[in-house]
């Protein structure tokens, strides 16, 4: 059996812990130049604030229902979910973290201090609530899927105080009876509809189909996940979760900016950041894409007609793979210069590095030299640097330093479990 | 009165390390080859207080106190809590709880149905509580109190 362990909206029970008084009011979280909604509570949901809604069409509901509104706080986020995952360990000795928010628990030859399984799912819930003043909800199943719908009817069945148990063939029938497909686990847009054609609407028809069929429709990931509501394990626990296969990132500037100097170093400076990443986990990127964006939702002052749009990307293949933050600005910056329009004001540019190998990995290309190994062990060098004395002290000239930039997101909230100066007063 | 000096005894001294940074001593002796260091059996880590006070890391929690109202128990305005959720609170505890609009740090006095708070300074009456009428919410018991000696006053 496993279980699936996950925060109800993990972000607003974050800002919940250390605010009490919060509880049962409406919360949203932005995205991190405070441009989008990203996270909201149960009571703010209710109130129709989508996932991903600009913040500005927001701005009526937030004043009418008095909306408690706060910038994203990864730190704090990160600290709180390192923390769960920590303690999960001590209910089960594997645990997959899926998520930030969410984790498998492998409950295989389970001989513990638990009557059950119910008891072990209310045991987990009681002790968070304790320990971290943070709800949880826990599914229960012979699969992930399975473990995964259970979830899913643990938080939309109140009555189930938030453990739903699928541990006889009676239970899972019931559960999948009137489930939905498109809130199974791995069905996407496309398929729903494929499916629906067929008059398939439940998870309990899914299951019943023909395999030959499925596999042609849902290719072999439609197999197994049928194989998965039947109870029969294909998707296994992954302790060690193999290194991204891409990394990304989007950031906004906070106001828009027409000239191509301005988003270079912006560039360069994401590129640092997330350079940075691709080497903490020890891999080489072999191919980059930068795209560019202006704000779909701008009008023009004065007249308040839309403004003016322009997106384009390019995708760049490096000649070997490498992890150089040099070597991939280089391309990068050329790149983006290749897809630069003038006379448009830009609000976005993002960048992502796709083609991930582990850093172990040398391929000689046939015309090019390999990686230069001296820029690989320089940036190994400026990793600790940095590390050592903070963030960008040792840079790349073209990191035009600017501390007005990035933006100070304006609904900050402190953190709490890791900075001094934000800890917690008591009277 | 005593007028002998109290000597804190030697062994109750150690060698700490005030980082995080886990630092082997270093010893400068030439080692002659093929003949044991014999200072090799006496390379221990260095102690911090993170293993002393941070049983539980995940569990635990860095609170200021500020206010008077807890100087007889030794919590001092400015003084650092180290704040355990581990273990489920009980009467005598001294705890960090939210009531209605602020967290304060008191000991836990369990009257059911009601709760009791107390404070060790004559100046502060007990606060009772009921858990329907007031917003109560506990962080945790206060397991290790980190505060600097008092101010010396010049006798006059």
């Amino acid at each position: 059996m496993l279980a699936l362990v996950d925060a109800n909206s993990f972000y607003a029970s974050c800002h919940q812990i250390f605010r009490p008084e919060l509880e049962g009011k409406p919360i949203i979280v932005l995205s991190n130049r405070d441009g989008n909604v990203v996270a909201r509570s149960a009571q703010a949901k209710a109130l129709g604030i989508k996932m991903g809604q600009p913040f500005f069409e927001t701005r009526e509901l937030v004043d009418q229902h008095d909306v408690v509104v706060f910038s994203s706080n990864y730190e704090l986020y990160g600290d709180i979910s390192s923390r769960l995952m920590s303690l999960l360990t001590q209910f089960a000795p594997d645990v997959e973290v899926y998520s930030i928010d969410e984790a498998f628990l492998q409950l295989e030859e389970y001989t513990g201090i638990y009557p059950s399984y119910q008891g072990l799912g209310l045991s987990i819930r009681e002790s968070m609530k304790q320990w971290l003043r943070l709800p949880v909800g826990v599914g229960i199943g012979p699969t992930k899927t399975l473990a995964k719908v259970a979830n899913r009817l643990a938080k939309i069945k109140p009555e189930l105080n938030g453990v739903c148990v699928l541990d006889s063939q009676e239970a899972i029938d019931e559960a999948l009876w009137g489930f939905p497909i498109e809130d199974v686990w791995g069905v996407g847009g496309k398929s729903v509809s494929k499916l629906k054609k067929q008059g398939i609407r439940t998870a309990y028809q899914l299951r019943e189909v023909n395999d030959d069929w499925i596999q042609r429709v849902m290719t072999v990931n439609g197999l197994r996940l049928v194989h998965e509501l039947r109870g029969m394990p294909c998707k296994l626990l992954d302790v060690n979760p193999p290194p991204r296969k891409a990394i990304c990132t989007e950031p906004g500037f906070g106001k828009v900016i027409p000239d191509l100097d301005t988003i270079t170093d912006a560039l360069t400076v994401h590129l640092s950041r997330i350079c940075e990443k691709l080497r903490k986990q020890e891999s080489l990127c072999g191919t980059v894409t930068v795209w560019l964006r202006t704000n779909p939702h701008r009008r023009t002052p004065g007249n308040f007609l839309p403004a003016k749009q322009y997106s384009n990307s390019v995708t760049v293949r490096l000649p070997h793979p490498t992890s150089s933050t040099l070597e991939i600005i280089k391309y990068a910056a050329s790149g983006l210069k290749a897809i630069f329009k003038f006379g448009y004001n830009y609000q976005r540019v993002g960048i992502m590095l796709t083609d991930l190998v582990p850093a172990d990995y040398r391929q000689m290309g046939v015309f090019t030299q390999g990686p230069d190994e001296r820029l690989i062990r320089l940036s190994a060098v400026i990793d600790k640097v940095n590390k050592r004395y903070g963030q960008d002290k040792l840079r790349l000239a073209s990191q035009m330093y600017n501390p007005e930039w990035p933006m100070k997101p304006s609904y900050l909230s402190p953190r709490y479990t890791t900075r001094w100066e934000d800890i917690l007063e008591a009277h | 009165m005593l007028d002998t000096i109290d000597y804190l005894p030697p062994e109750n001294i150690f060698l700490t390390d005030p980082t995080r940074r886990k630092d082997l001593p270093f010893f400068d002796i030439a080692v002659q080859a093929g003949f044991p260091n014999p200072a090799d059996n006496f390379i221990r880590q260095r102690l911090n207080l993170q293993d002393l006070c941070v049983l539980h890391p995940d569990n635990t929690y860095f609170v200021k106190a500020s206010g008077e109202s807890m100087i007889g128990d030794y919590i001092f305005p400015g003084s650092m809590l180290v704040v355990d959720s581990t273990r489920p609170i009980e009467t005598g505890m001294v705890i960090v709880i939210w009531v209605n609009e602020g967290w304060c740090v008191k000991r836990y006095i369990d009257k059911s149905p009601m709760i009791m708070l107390e404070s060790s300074n004559e100046k502060y009456a007990p606060m009772y509580l009921h858990p329907d009428r007031d917003q109560v919410a506990v962080l945790g018991e206060v397991t290790y109190i980190i505060s600097k000696p008092p101010r010396y006053a010049r006798p006059r």
